[in-house]
Order: structure tokens, then C-alpha cells, then sequence
């Protein structure tokens, strides 16, 4: 490359491809750039060959041909991994193409991505080209996603720093129309993120306020929309309680909406501001994401009317899932977009990614572990119709749309549309997810998968999943085995191997305050529910309490719902029926308002399984209960609600007086056939017993002796299985 | 004054075995010490003295260490150099390689000494080929640069040197100036655990080699490294160790060192320029002044260390002498980074920044790591307000050296210019870590913190609170402590701020409206806190000032005087039993 053109070169492409792809397409597309890639003939060893200005002399060209030989040889038989010691890039825009697809692949990996590895190859990229900046944000982001703080930091600084303003040291403008006073407005939106990302949200919060700041005074609108975007994340990740404070304290963009507001009315506010923003400056990606953004807000929060307070407003408490169904349409759109803008998308800039991704093919190179599945990729390719046409980053947008709807409707209930489009999600858009999305779409697959055939099945897909993701996001499927690990023992009573994937589980969890707050949750629920399981019930119920007050504090009110659920089945379960009645209905009442349908109908149940414990006169009142929650149940239900709703509904018709058992036998010993059969697959031994004692007893009232000593021996095995609990060591575990 | 006629005999001989074997700037270093022990009063004659005409001054304000002998252990583990000869045939080609290096033909005088054996000529050998590596990397490092910066030239000649020079040192037949240069060689390849201990070696037979004792200090990058270096002792370990501390930022101990050696040396004018430069970094500019004024005296066409005169010149603005400085150095050398710097600095003064950037940026061309063009050029970019190019060249500053503190300082300050005050502190956070005893930057930190932006008040006063702490010259951190703790409504720490404040300004006899606003808070303070003597006392100094204050200094006495006379009655409305 001549040196002019490098002084040409817009060196800030690649933080708008983090912060601002938008406008980077479009400047590219835009972008006068002479046709200047020598496509396969710049590789050649770095060792052998001294000049690294690599210009068009044919005479040049010819003397390398042999080497050029020697490095294909080399890189293809090479099983180095990703990173290519042997040869080196030369032209300008492949040395970017190469950054580009490195940026992307660390997204993409997280932390399983090799620092090492890339950290040598930058490395070496600094030291043939010290004015070639972008490396240190790549060395930021790979610091970053491997949490190494004082790096990530440092390495940010100095992007920033050598980069942000006149390029170099001649002090010529970059070429691009920004003005002269550099884009540290996008260095604080960045180290916002950073803090964000390592747990500090007071430091985020002032970053990011001071983001707005800057981008207001350089007029950086762009910038200015992705900032107001990050504080909505920032609010919707932290606790909230733990922003009150935080954002009182200094001036920022909602101080001046007044401290009426509690904090996630502010929070809609922004967001709907964000939104606004990101429509009128056409940002496509960033309205999409905001849209999402939405969704989940409306997915979390009970929606009160901003600005109305007092008696006489009306109070809506609850969430919509038709605004969220919306919102998530609304982002899917973004895809139709750029399909019809595809053609204007491919320039030379990701004309040299291209070539890039062609060698990698060519080498084999196993790490990209797209490869490892080729179907998933002809799936995908033959999904997008044309493989570049769609960025990375859209369909990943996409993507997230799909995931969020899976938990949407796994929140609201309905298993087949949950299932669906974590299906979806895994088929299609696996190729441009990062690992931990990809992981989180899997793991949602195996666990309606456990929920709805059983263990059997669901451990055989984990293994498979354990083996794509071999290197991936440790956390996201270690914590699903322990999920499921946890589950079984629950089922089969071992209550100390329970306890000890518990604690296995709270230790995965970040040890900082407000952060992994969902995983928290998760731990120390399971606690409870363990501690439940071994008949400890007060201090099950101090676990289940305190839990509901962290849940309250951080504002998570889906777990509050089920936690109070929990507590009155602990209630239930220490024979105090009377004080479990109103956690029952508290949960009713908070599943009604965020439209939990599911964990509606298994609070009915509970509801209704302790009105059965009060006595037989309450039997009726429990019947009907149950049966407006059984469609629901048998809908959607996994393995384990149907069997209790079946019992349940059993043990009403049983404890009924006026119940005679010859005719209608037949119903009572459907349903718990029903139960036995789930059971079974399920493990559970605790409550299979006590079907099959039912079915016993039914039997005997029937006098089908047979029958009876049948349902006895099962009754028998399940509780000799209970009660020899071996806690041999589970090969999983390891 | 024995040990002086020791001293004096050693660097005799070791100027000449040095610069037989081309070591010249260690040679001119120790020509320069040699020179500059104190002669015996007795045998001087005026041409023996004229190099040290008119050090009486410098001489007379360091007499208390007279006392001095050789190194406090005393024992010189070696003594006398010995001179060893090569053959005489041998030595011909000796001659004929080293006539050619002097003429900076390397390769040439390599060649010639291809067949001889003697440790001299192979060290020759060694080194001319050392040197000639480095010229090629020179040159190739100017045309090869690439588009994206420099290209990764190495001295080609380090691996065969370094086969060769362990091959000599398994043998054993290698001697301290082979190992010297072994060690150079470890050092540019990155392995400098191993050259600092071959360099350790080195000293340790041969202690008279300067250029061998500051490789080994550019390697001592922390106290502890410096501390278990198994030197033996030797009065040139002292010049040795008062470099090491200077580095480490330890100006005092360094300072300490360097008037102990100064005992011996009271005439050498690399000690007094190294005192000069502890003074500096102590930042007691008037004292680095006056060295500096007596070593141009004696030695006027000097332009080592010369920019750090013109930095002390140029922030007591003295125009005259920078401009007389300037000129000098431009007549004497211009290409030198030290004359650019200076030119640069007396531009910079004069107001010509974008001159005075070109300077600086030429001493850049002839040495892309003067650390202190690239700070000296930040602020010229700050103050063409082109604050993206001063944060380019302050980070570039801060990548050669990361404990210059100046640098993060001054990329701190330009974050802060462009309404950034959040970023800017990761900087100043930097910096005072570097430097917790200077108070301008716990200053800077504080003033960040109480930006309105910020507005992190408790934090700006602990960094006032250390910045007074540190014997803050300018007197802000008091004040600023006052003002705050009474923002913050605590009036009795305000108080005692104050009064700290006043009694400051009047043991440096300074006045302004920092003291009339000390003392009218005094004042009010005390009538609230009903300690009216004290109170009493501030109003009638207030009196002495004109203007507002005078006339509320006055109700305010009016008011006491009512409180004090009607006090019964008053007291009784006021504190009902």
C-alpha cells in the first residue's frame, strides 16, 4: 500500500463496527477505495522476507511465486489452530479484513477464544505496523472477554488515545467527515461497557452519563443513541436498588426527569427515548435492538401509566404480552431490510473477509467449530439464500429475537411456541450466535426435553451438546447439568447429593453484588428446595424468605412469584395448610399480573392441594380448582406438574364422601396410571409411592385383589428405592 | 588525600585501556572524572586548574563533605589495572583494526582482526561487528519503514556474536570488555536476566567501564533487582548506585550519593549535572539554576543535560537566558535532540508553538525515544488547543516510559480540557501513583472530583486533604479544604482549615482575598460559635482591608458588641430556663 493511503485509510472503522455498524456500511459502501487487493499472492513468510512494502511491482510478484508455493503448503498442512504463525498478510485492507474477522470471532467465543494465541499474533502486528491502532482494541476486546480488568482498561486508553483524534504524528485529518476533535465520546461510551461488564455500575453510570456529555457537545447523535442504549441495558442488568442511588447522585440524562419516577418508569422513559432516537437517525440495528430491549422490559415489568399517581389513576398492574409480541415483530423486521439493502453491502473491505473465511476452509481449520456441524452450515447458507449477504451482526439480532421469544413464552406458558423457537434459534442462526447464546438456546432444548420425556433423554443431549460446546462457556452448560443433576437427585431423595450440586451451583455465581443475580436466585432456590426435600422445613423456609427478599430487592419478580409459590408448598408440606393458603393466593396474584400462565396453574394446584389438606369438606372447592387448572396443566405442563395434578385430582375424588369408588373408579385410576407412567420416567419415587398407595387402595375398595397386590409391590419398590439412597458417586458429577 | 592519587592513577590507566579497545564514551567519562578530582593544593599549577576555574562557589556549598576516603567498606577488591600486550606482530594488525574503526569503518577492522586470538583484538573484533549490526539497523530501520510504521529491523550480526561470545565464555578466555558486550548483546535479544548478570560480572572485574555500569542500570527497573545485584564493592559502584536511584525515582538517597561522591570528584561535571537533575526532579528549580549557570561557566559548549536547564528556564520564564542558551546550542550543535529540545522550549516561550513543534518533532527524527520531546511537544499541542495531538504524543511519551508521571499528567489535563473529567482521572490516578509526593497532581485529581460534572466531593477532599499533605507550594489545597468542608456544611473543619490557611499565608507574608475570605469566615464562625474574643480579633483585622468586607467586618463588631452588653437580658430570651 502506497502511504497515502494509508493516511486515507479510516483507521475508526472498526469501533463503529463494535458501536456504530450502521454507519460503517455505509461508509463503506460509500467509500472510495481503489481495487488494490492482490488476493492470494501477498502470503508469504514472514521469516523469509524483509519488505513489508508490498506494492504492485510485477517484478516483485514474480520473485515470490515460490514462496507463495511454500506458505500455501505450509498453512495447509499447518495445524497450528486459528492463529497462523507462519504467514502474514500484507495489504492494508487484508491486514483490517483479518482484524475485522478476529473481532467477530472473539464475539462470537467469548472466553473460549484463544488469548494467547491472538495476543502473539497482535503482538507481532505491532511490531511490523506500531501505527496500526486497531490492534490495541483488539487486544482490549480480547482482554476483555477473557476478564482480565487492568489490560482491557489499559489497552482501551491507549486505542483511544493514539487514535481518536489526528491520526499519527503529521497531523493529517482523517478523511472521513468527523471533525477535528476526535470521537472520545465513543472511547467513554466503550469504557462505560467495560465497567458495566466487570460488575462496577457506579463507574458505568458516570462513564456512560459523561458519554452523553460529550456526544451532546459534538453533536455525535449516533454515538448519542447507542449511549442512551447501553444506560437502558445498564438499568435493566443492574439491580435496581442499586441504581436508585446511583443515578441521583450525579447529572444524567434522567436526573432531570424528576425522582417521582421510580427507577424502571425511568427506565421505560429512556427507552422509549432511545427508541425514538435510533428510529429518526434510521439506525437500523440499534432500533432493533431496542425493540428488544422493549420486549424484555415488558416482559419483566408490570406496566403502570408514567405520569398519573394517586387513588383516582387507574392502577393497570400488569405486563402485556402483546406489546412484547409486538416489539419483537418489530425487530424481526430489521432483516427484510437488509435483504432488499444486500446488494450494496458487499465491498472490498468484507470482499477481503471473504477471501479470508475461503482460506480458513481451505486449511481445515477446526476451531471455527461451525465446521464441526456441516449441515448446520449448508442450513444456514441455504436460509440466507446468498452467504455474505447478511451481516453477522443482523442475523444475530435476529437471532436474539427468537431466543427472547423462546423465554417469553416459556414465561407465559406455552411449551410448543417455547420450544419452537429455541428450535429455531438453534438451527438457524447457530452460525452467527456467540457460543453463550448458542449454549443458552441448547440448553433450553434440553430442558423441555427433561421436563417432557424424562432424564434418560435429556442427559444423552446434554453429552452431545457438552461435546460441540467441548471448549465453550463452561458456565452456561455446567450450570445447566447442574440443573438437571439437582432435579434427578431431588426425584430419586437424594438429598445430600442434592445439597452438594446446590452449593456446587452457588459458587458459580459471580461473588459481586448485583451481578448474576438470576443464577443467585437460581442456587439458592434450589437450596430451598432441597432443604424442603430432606424435611427441614423451617430452615427451608428462612432460605425461601430471605430469597424473596433479595428477589424484592433486585426487583426479579418472576422468581418472586415462584418463591412464594415455594413457601406455601413448604407450608404445605410441614402440615401447616392454613398459613400456606395466602402465599398460594400472593403468588396467584403476581402470576395473574405478569401473565404467568403456567406457574398460574401449578399455584392453583398448590392452591388446591392445600384446601385438600384442610379436610375432606374442602374437597369439592379443591375439584373444581384443579380442573380449571388442568388444561393448562395437560397443555403445557412438564412430566412433573401433570403427575401431581393427576394425583391431586385423585385424591379429591378418593377424599370425597359423597364419591362412590365402583363408579367412577374408572376416573380416578386413569388419572393415576397417568401419574405412575410420568413418575416413572421422571424417577420420582416419593410421589410414584404414593400414586401406586392410592392405585392400592383404590383396588382394594374396588376388591380387584390382584390388581391391588400389584400396585402394592410398585408402591413397595419405589419406597425401598427411597429409602436405600446410595449416594454413590454420579459419573456426571465429574 | 590518598585514596584521591588512587582514584586519579586507576582512571588514568583506564582511559587508556579503554579507549585502546574504542570504548569511547566510557573513556570520555572517565577522562571527565578523572579530571575532575580536587588536585593537591600543593603541586597545582594555573594550567593544571584551568578546568576548574571558578567551581569555588559550587566547591565551597559542598566542603562539609570533605571528609570523604574511598567507598565506605574501604576495600578495593580490584586494584591498579594491568595492562596486557598482545604480540607486537599481532599488535600491528591491532593498530591497522583499530585505525580503521576510527574511521567508522567496522567491517573493515573486523576483517582484519579475522585470525587473531588475543582477547583484545577478538573484543575489537566483536565489537566493531556489533557496531556495524547496529549502523545496518539504522539505516535499514530509515528505509524500510513501512506504510503502517517501522519495520522490524534487527542487528543481524546478534546471533553469530552471541555463539561466539558464549563459546569464549564456556572457554573461560573471555575478559570483562567481552563480557560487557556480551551483555549488550543478551540485552537487545530480551534476555535480561541473563545480561544483567554477565554485566554484574563484567563491573565486577573491570568496575572502570562506565558504559558497562549504565547498561546494567537500564536493567534494574525496580529497587529490588537493584538490590540483589552481587556487586562488589568499589567507589565507581557509587556513581553506579546514584544513577540506579535517580531512575527509581529515590532523589534524595540519589542526591545523598552524589554529594558523597563529590567528596572525591568536587570538580566533575557529570556530578554536578546529575545533581542538577535530582535537584529538578525535587523541583527546587532556583538550586539547579545556579549549577547550571557554573557548569556553562566551564564548560560552555556542553549540550548534555542542557534541556533540562532550558525546561528550569523556560518555567521561571526567564527569556533572556533561554534565548541566550538557545543560541549557543545552535552554534554548538544543532542536530542534537538536547539542542532541539532546547530551541524548541525558547520558541514555545516566545509563543511560535508551531515552531517550536517542528523542533521538537526533529529531535524526534534523531531519537525516536526522547522521552521528554514527546511531553515537551503535548503541551505545545495543548497550548495550540489541539488537544487530540497532545493526547497522541503524550500516550506515545507514556508507551517509551510508563512511570513518567509528566505524561499521564498531561494526558489527564487534556481529557479534562475537552469537559471529560471522568476519563481524565483514570490518568491522574496514574500519575499520582507514580508520584504520591507531589501535590500539583493530587490538585489536579481533586479538581476533577469536584467538577460540577463529577461532583464527587468527598473524594476531591481527600485528595485535597493529601495534596496539603505534600507540602503544596501553591498554597491551594487549604483553601480548597475550607471551601469545601464549608460547602459541606462541616463548620468546624472549615475552621480549622481556614485558620491552618491563614497561618500559612502569614508565615509567607502573601495576602489577597484568600485571606480576607479566611478571615471573614473566622470571624462569623466564631460570633455563631459565641467565641467573641476570637472573633473580635479577626474583625479588626478585617478593618484593615477596604471594600465590602470592611463595612461587614464592622456590623459584625457592632453586633458582638450588642450581644456582649445586652447579655443578661439577651441570653435570658434566648435560653429560657
Amino acid at each position: 500500500m502506497e502511504a497515502s493511503e494509508y493516511e486515507n485509510m479510516d483507521l475508526e472503522n472498526l469501533v463503529f463496527e463494535k458501536v456504530t455498524e450502521e454507519i460503517e456500511a455505509k461508509k463503506k459502501a460509500g467509500e472510495r477505495i481503489p481495487f488494490h487487493l492482490h488476493v492470494p499472492t501477498p502470503i508469504f513468510g514472514l521469516v523469509e522476507d524483509t519488505d513489508i512494502e508490498l506494492s504492485a511491482k510485477p517484478t516483485f510478484k514474480q520473485s515470490t511465486k515460490g514462496k507463495e508455493a511454500i506458505s500455501y503448503a505450509m498453512t495447509l498442512d499447518g495445524s497450528s489452530g486459528a492463529v497462523d504463525h507462519g504467514f502474514f498478510l500484507r495489504s492494508n485492507w487484508q491486514i483490517q479484513g483479518y482484524l475485522l474477522e478476529q473481532t467477530d470471532a472473539i464475539e462470537k467465543h467469548g472466553s473460549s477464544f484463544p488469548l494467547n494465541a491472538l495476543e502473539f499474533m497482535l503482538g507481532q502486528l505491532q511490531k511490523l505496523a506500531p501505527e496500526l491502532h486497531r490492534v490495541h482494541f483488539l487486544r482490549y476486546l480480547n482482554s476483555l472477554y477473557h476478564d482480565d480488568y487492568a489490560s482491557a482498561l489499559e489497552n482501551l486508553h491507549k486505542y483511544f488515545d493514539y487514535s481518536a483524534g489526528i491520526e499519527g504524528f503529521d497531523g493529517i485529518p482523517p478523511s472521513s467527515g468527523f471533525n477535528n476533535s476526535g470521537r472520545y465520546e465513543i472511547a467513554l461510551l466503550c469504557s462505560g461497557m467495560l465497567h458495566f461488564h466487570f460488575g462496577h455500575p457506579k463507574q458505568a453510570v458516570e462513564a456512560l452519563t459523561e458519554a452523553v456529555r460529550v456526544s451532546q457537545q459534538h453533536s455525535n447523535d449516533t454515538c448519542l443513541a447507542y449511549t442512551l442504549a447501553a444506560i437502558c441495558n445498564l438499568l435493566s442488568e443492574i439491580g435496581i436498588s442499586n441504581a436508585s442511588g446511583l443515578l441521583g447522585s450525579s447529572y444524567s440524562p434522567v436526573a432531570n426527569m424528576g425522582t417521582s419516577l421510580s427507577i424502571h418508569q425511568q427506565l421505560f422513559v429512556l427507552l422509549k427515548e432511545s427508541l425514538k432516537r435510533a428510529e429518526s437517525l434510521k439506525l437500523k440495528r440499534l432500533v432493533a435492538s431496542n425493540h428488544l430491549a422493549m420486549a424484555k422490559f415488558h416482559l419483566m415489568h408490570v406496566q403502570r401509566p408514567v405520569l398519573s399517581f394517586g387513588p383516582k389513576a387507574s392502577m393497570k398492574l400488569i405486563t402485556s404480552p402483546i406489546n412484547v409480541c409486538k416489539e419483537l415483530r418489530l425487530s424481526s423486521n430489521l432483516i427484510s431490510d437488509f435483504d432488499i439493502e444486500s446488494s450494496m453491502m458487499i465491498t472490498d473491505g468484507s470482499l477481503s473477509t471473504t477471501w479470508l473465511k475461503n482460506l480458513h476452509r481451505q486449511r481445515g481449520s477446526s476451531v471455527i467449530f461451525e465446521e464441526t456441524e456441516p449441515g448446520n452450515r449448508s442450513n444456514a447458507s441455504s436460509f440466507f439464500s446468498q452467504p455474505n449477504s447478511i451481516p453477522g451482526s443482523v442475523s444475530q439480532l435476529v437471532g436474539a429475537s427468537y431466543l427472547l421469544r423462546a423465554t417469553a413464552w416459556e414465561m407465559y406458558g406455552s411449551a410448543p411456541l417455547a420450544r419452537m423457537n429455541a428450535l429455531v434459534y438453534a438451527t438457524c442462526f447457530a452460525d452467527c450466535a456467540s457460543s453463550v447464546d448458542a449454549a443458552v438456546a441448547y440448553g433450553k432444548l434440553i430442558q423441555y426435553l427433561a421436563a417432557y420425556k424424562g432424564y434418560k433423554a435429556a442427559f444423552a443431549a446434554l453429552k452431545t451438546v457438552e461435546e460441540k460446546f467441548i471448549s465453550v462457556s463452561k458456565s452456561q452448560i455446567m450450570v445447566l447439568k447442574l440443573q438437571l443433576l439437582h432435579e434427578r437427585a431431588l426425584h430419586r431423595g437424594h438429598s445430600k447429593l442434592a445439597q452438594q450440586i446446590c452449593d456446587e451451583l452457588a459458587v458459580l455465581s459471580s461473588p459481586v453484588t448485583g451481578v448474576d443475580m438470576d443464577l443467585k436466585a437460581e442456587a439458592s432456590f434450589r437450596h430451598a428446595r432441597t432443604l424442603l426435600a430432606a424435611k427441614q422445613f423451617s430452615e427451608a423456609a428462612a432460605v425461601a424468605h430471605a430469597l424473596f427478599c433479595m428477589c424484592y430487592k433486585f426487583n426479579l419478580r418472576v422468581q418472586d412469584a415462584s418463591t412464594l409459590l415455594l413457601l406455601a408448598e413448604i407450608h404445605k408440606k410441614s402440615g401447616n395448610a392454613v398459613l400456606g393458603i395466602p402465599y398460594a393466593l400472593a403468588s396467584l396474584s403476581f402470576c395473574e399480573s405478569f401473565n404467568l400462565d403456567l406457574l398460574k396453574a401449578s399455584a392453583t394446584l398448590t392452591l388446591a392441594e392445600l384446601w385438600l389438606s384442610l379436610g375432606s369438606i374442602h374437597a369439592k372447592r379443591a375439584l373444581t380448582l384443579i380442573h380449571s387448572a388442568l388444561p393448562m396443566i395437560l397443555g403445557h405442563g412438564g412430566l412433573e406438574l401433570r403427575a401431581r395434578a393427576h394425583i391431586a385430582e385423585a385424591k379429591c375424588h378418593l377424599s370425597d364422601a359423597s364419591f362412590s369408588v365402583p363408579e367412577t373408579s374408572g376416573v380416578v385410576l386413569d388419572s393415576l396410571r397417568q401419574a405412575c407412567d410420568e413418575l416413572q420416567i421422571l424417577e420420582y419415587h416419593e410421589l410414584a409411592a404414593e400414586a401406586f398407595y392410592l392405585m392400592a387402595i383404590t383396588f382394594d375398595k374396588m376388591g380387584q385383589l390382584e390388581e391391588r397386590e400389584q400396585a402394592a409391590s410398585s408402591f413397595q419398590k419405589h419406597i425401598m428405592a427411597l429409602e436405600k439412597v446410595t449416594d454413590e458417586e454420579d459419573p456426571l458429577l465429574k | 588525600m590518598g585514596s584521591k592519587e588512587i582514584c586519579r592513577n586507576e582512571l588514568r590507566i583506564a582511559v587508556r585501556q579503554l579507549s585502546d579497545r574504542c570504548l569511547y564514551s566510557a573513556s570520555k567519562w572517565a577522562a571527565e572524572q578523572l579530571v575532575g578530582i580536587e588536585l593537591d593544593p600543593v603541586k597545582f599549577t594555573p594550567s593544571n586548574t584551568r578546568f576548574q576555574r571558578g567551581s569555588s562557589s559550587i566547591r565551597r556549598r559542598f566542603r562539609t563533605n570533605e571528609i570523604m576516603s574511598t567507598p565506605i567498606a574501604g576495600v578495593s577488591y580490584v586494584s591498579t589495572p594491568v595492562m596486557e600486550e598482545d604480540d607486537i606482530v599481532d599488535g600491528d594488525f591491532y593498530l591497522l583494526a583499530k585505525s580503521y574503526f576510527d574511521c567508522r569503518e567496522y567491517r573493515r577492522a573486523a576483517h582484519v582482526l579475522r585470525d587473531q586470538s588475543g582477547k583484545k583484538a577478538v573484543f575489537l573484533r566483536c565489537y566493531a561487528l556489533y557496531l556495524a549490526g547496529e549502523n545496518r539497523k539504522d539505516e535499514e530501520n530509515i528505509e524500510l519503514e513501512g506504510p503502517l510504521g517501522k519495520s522490524d529491523a534487527v542487528n543481524k550480526e546478534l546471533v553469530s556474536l552471541e555463539r561466539e561470545l558464549s563459546m569464549l565464555r564456556k572457554n573461560g578466555s573471555i575478559d570483562p570488555f567481552g563480557l560487557y558486550l556480551y551483555g549488550l548483546v543478551l540485552k537487545e535479544k530480551g534476555s535480561e536476566h541473563l545480561a544483567r548478570n554477565l554485566l554484574v560480572e563484567s563491573v565486577n572485574s573491570y568496575p572502570w567501564n562506565w558504559s558497562a555500569w549504565s547498561e546494567l542500570q537500564s536493567l534494574c527497573t525496580t529497587i529490588d533487582i537493584l538490590h540483589s545485584l552481587p556487586l562488589n564493592n568499589h567507589w565507581m559502584k557509587d556513581f553506579f548506585l546514584a544513577g540506579a536511584y535517580q531512575e527509581l525515582r529515590m532523589h534524595n538517597e540519589s542526591l545523598a550519593k552524589y554529594e558523597y561522591l563529590q567528596g572525591t570528584f568536587s570538580f566533575s561535571n557529570y556530578i554536578q549535572a546529575q545533581i542538577a537533575k535530582a535537584q529538578y526532579s525535587l523541583r527546587e528549580f532556583e538550586q539547579v539554576e545556579v549549577i547550571f549557570e557554573e557548569l556553562l561557566r566551564n564548560d560552555p559548549y556542553r549540550v548534555e543535560d542542557m534541556d533540562m536547564y532550558s525546561n528550569v528556564l523556560y518555567a521561571k520564564e526567564c527569556f533572556s537566558a533561554l534565548s541566550y542558551l538557545a543560541h549557543r546550542v545552535f552554534m554548538t550543535d544543532k542536530y542534537r535532540p538536547e539542542s532541539c529540545c532546547i530551541i524548541g522550549n525558547y520558541y514555545s516561550l516566545k509563543g511560535q508553538h508551531e515552531k517550536s513543534v517542528m523542533y521538537f518533532r526533529r529531535a524526534l527524527k534523531l531519537n525516536k525515544n526522547c522521552l521528554s520531546a514527546w511531553t515537551l511537544m503535548g503541551h505545545e499541542y495543548v497550548e495550540m488547543k489541539n488537544t487530540p495531538a497532545a493526547v497522541d504524543a503524550y500516550r506515545r511519551a507514556v508507551d517509551i516510559n510508563p512511570c513518567d508521571y509528566r505524561a499521564w499528567y498531561g494526558l489527564g489535563q487534556a481529557y479534562e480540557m475537552m469537559g471529560m473529567p471522568f476519563y481524565a482521572l483514570h490518568y491522574f490516578r496514574k500519575s499520582v501513583f507514580l508520584q504520591p509526593s507531589d501535590s500539583r497532581l493530587w490538585i489536579a485529581m481533586a479538581q476533577c472530583y469536584e467538577t460540577e460534572q463529577l461532583h464527587m466531593l468527598e473524594e476531591s477532599i481527600k485528595c485535597y486533604r493529601r495534596a496539603a499533605n505534600c507540602n503544596d507550594r501553591e498554597a491551594i489545597a487549604l483553601h480548597k479544604l475550607a471551601k469545601l468542608h464549608c460547602e459541606l456544611g462541616r463548620l468546624e473543619e472549615a475552621a480549622f482549615y481556614y485558620k491552618k490557611d491563614l497561618e500559612r499565608m502569614e508565615a509567607e507574608e502573601r495576602d489577597g482575598p484568600n485571606m480576607v475570605e479566611a478571615l471573614l469566615f473566622l470571624a462569623t464562625h466564631g460570633k455563631d460559635q459565641k467565641r467573641f474574643e476570637e472573633a473580635e480579633v479577626y474583625c479588626t483585622r478585617l478593618l484593615d482591608y477596604t471594600g465590602p468586607e470592611k463595612e461587614t467586618a464592622k456590623s459584625l463588631l457592632r453586633g458582638m458588641r450588642m450581644a456582649q452588653s445586652g447579655f443578661p437580658s439577651m441570653s435570658a430570651e434566648h435560653f429560657p430556663p
